[in-house]
């Protein structure tokens, strides 16, 4: 068991909950439609796990069902080991921030915090305590006896954290917490998000669509597309080795290129012009077989002595300070885009040739399954 | 800054004189009753108000005296008049309190609640909203018979508890209220109750004003309905017992125009200090105040 102790340092005396959450084949259905399919799913104790995926996937709704809020049409939901399908909310030990912090505009924050524990009937004198411990992890001292239309968005982002931090949960749910908030705030609470499970150790299930989310956040991404899990791994395993061509796509900003290509003699992939040898076994892909090569745009010019070079027409460059992108059509029309350190010289209209090594190409078949 | 005071001036500097001639007949229209009503109610005697009805001197007051306001109270015959005035205020109360709690009970079911056949409960509910009142006047009074409730507070009271506008208007109200507040309380371990109780409930001051202003006015106002409900003086409001001063033989005008001051004055005094209370819940309810 993890060590849990506040951020100041303090021992938090009721965060000892633990939690994995499971789920087996469980599935949500409107109607006739299918929105979460036979997901099976192992969330471990202390995780901080993130479900991302396009809009309408299904990731919030699983949370939902996981938090109660949505029935289960079929299968299980186990939290600690425990079958909570047919559990209320209240008594799954979950506690949920929400993306438009639903916090309760006619009570104090003080109020806000301490609202679980007061329909609970817990005494008084644990209410404030607890609720004052909570405040002081997140600084909320000051704020106590402020109604939420006196709060900022971060402000009141953290008072629902607290709020949730308050009941003692096993398990934390996120659904999009920060996507009201501006950019700058968005960082700032992401840090305090991610310094928070480091210090309370609790199981933490997180709905975003935004990779930098995922990616900083997780311990385990689960990608989800029209209810199903595509990959589920720790951050960096699912960029560098995704399953699949969705996948692939999805991890990384900006995504992945692709690019038509074809198995030539001699295990060599040829694409845009391009001739190199397949990141493959020799004989795993027949010969003139249709594949789909994936280059990420950061993978490009990285080696001084490239397996092989494109040449990219160049449409605009987007210019970030730090680095570019240098967006440009392929001799056969397919779209690229290129990370580049110093593309101050590279203007639109121009022709650059690009550079990449044959071990940063993610191959995929027609199917857009994997080939390793 | 300019496009604004072009905005404040342009239509208005255009046509002035209609806009003085309207708001001169519409303040006409309504104001000259009132103001009649208040002179008639100073007027000693109630021959010279009957005969100068209809003449300019209607809204002459020569001698004015608040000895009507005086006789009222203790006019001769069957009019306890200080009765009236307290029996309408115990009805008031006692609608206001159910009325609230039991449309907002419903409404908030209708808005959240997992109920079979909510479409079809709702198109009812509008439904029943166009049926008239008066259509439905003698089947209630029925009811109220046999169940022993003839001239008592309960048949003044209980019908006007469940009122298809006012549920609806809640209902419209409570469905406006985010998903995530509803979700947050749930998860919070609140019960359906008091998610109702201590949640929307509280953030919903400014609809139960709404309806509480409405449904004071309609209370307040009612006549045909505690005519035919009230037998006697013991559960009979104001607005019927004006009534009571127009005798078969003789018409006490005076008193019944202070009379009619005396029940309009609380309505008045309330609508002046909530002004703007009143405005936006005649806009928000979508009907006449």
């Amino acid at each position: 068991m993890k060590p849990r102790a506040g951020g100041s340092g303090t021992i938090l005396k009721w965060t000892l909950a633990m939690a994995v959450v499971e789920l087996k084949k469980a599935k949500k259905s409107f109607g006739s439609v299918d929105i979460i399919q036979n997901v099976d799913l192992r969330i471990e104790d202390g995780e901080f796990a993130v479900f991302v995926g396009p809009s309408g996937c299904g990731k919030s709704t699983l949370l939902r069902m996981i938090a109660g809020l949505e029935s289960v049409t079929a299968g299980e939901i186990c939290i600690d080991g425990e079958q909570v399908n047919g559990l209320d909310p209240s008594e799954r030990g979950v506690a949920m921030v929400f993306q438009s912090y639903a916090l309760y505009p006619h009570m104090t924050v003080k109020e806000n915090m301490g609202f679980s524990l007061r329909i609970a009937k817990r005494p008084k004198a644990e209410i404030e305590e607890r609720v004052a411990e909570a405040s002081k992890i997140l600084q909320l001292d000051a704020l106590q006896e402020r109604r939420p239309s006196q709060l900022s968005g971060g402000q009141r982002q953290r008072v629902a954290i607290g709020r949730a931090i308050v009941r003692n949960p096993k398990v934390f749910l996120f659904d999009e917490p920060l996507s009201n908030l501006d950019a700058e705030l968005r960082v700032a609470t992401r840090v305090e998000i991610a310094k928070l499970h480091e210090s309370l150790g609790n199981t933490m299930i997180y709905v975003t669509h935004d990779q930098t989310e995922a990616m900083t956040l997780a311990d385990k991404i689960v990608v989800l597309r029209k209810g199903q899990v595509e990959q589920v791994g720790p951050p960096l395993e699912l960029y560098e080795n995704p399953n699949n061509i969705f996948v692939a796509g999805f991890i990384g900003s900006p995504k992945m290129n692709f690019f038509e290509a074809e198995m030539a003699k001699g295990n060599k992939l040829t694409f845009a012009g391009a001739s190199v040898v397949a990141p493959t076994a020799k004989g795993a892909v027949p010969e003139g077989a249709a594949l789909t090569v994936g280059i990420r745009p950061e993978h490009f010019d990285r080696d001084e002595k490239p397996d092989g070079k494109i040449d990219v027409a160049v449409d605009f460059v987007e210019h970030l300070g730090g680095t570019s992108f240098v967006h440009g059509f392929l001799s056969t029309g397919e779209k690229v885009i290129v990370e580049h350190r110093d593309a101050g010289s590279v203007k639109s209209g121009q022709s650059v040739s690009v550079g990449f090594s044959a071990k940063d190409i993610r191959l995929f078949d027609s199917e857009g399954r994997r080939i390793r | 800054m300019s496009s604004a005071t072009q905005g404040q001036s342009g239509p208005t500097d255009k046509f002035p004189v209609i806009k003085f001639v309207s708001i001169a007949i519409i303040s006409l229209v309504i104001v000259s009753p009132l103001f009649l009503l208040i002179v008639a109610s100073l007027k000693p005697d109630r021959f010279q108000i009957l005969a100068e009805m209809g003449s300019f001197k209607a809204f002459i007051v020569t001698n004015p005296t608040l000895k009507n306001y005086g006789d009222i109270l203790t006019f001769s015959g069957n009019q306890p008049f200080a009765r009236y005035l307290v029996n309408s205020v115990i009805v008031l109360t006692f609608t206001l309190l159910g009325g609230m709690l039991f449309n907002s009970m419903a409404a908030f079911v209708l808005a959240w609640g997992r109920l079979p056949g909510r479409a079809i409960i709702l198109t009812l509910m509008i439904g029943l909203y166009i049926v008239p009142q008066e259509s439905i006047v003698l089947p209630l009074l029925n009811i109220m018979n046999n169940l022993g409730l003839a001239d008592s507070f309960a048949a003044q009271i209980l019908p006007f508890w469940a009122s298809p506008l006012y549920v609806f208007l809640l209902y419209q109200f409570f469905s406006q209220i985010p998903r995530d507040l509803y979700d947050a309380a749930v998860v919070d371990g609140a019960s359906p109750f008091e998610i109702y109780w201590k949640v929307f409930l509280p953030i919903s001051l400014p609809a139960l004003a709404t309806v509480a202003i409405l449904l004071g006015i309609e209370t307040w106002n009612q006549y045909l309905w505690p005519l035919l409900v009230t037998q006697s003086n013991y559960a009979r409001p104001i607005s019927v017992g004006i009534a009571g001063f127009f005798g078969a033989d003789s018409i006490y005008w005076n008193l019944a125009m202070s009379a009619s001051v005396v029940m309009m004055a609380p309505v008045l005094a309330f609508y002046l200090m909530f002004q703007k209370w009143f405005v936006s819940s005649v806009i928000s309810s979508g009907v006449k105040g």
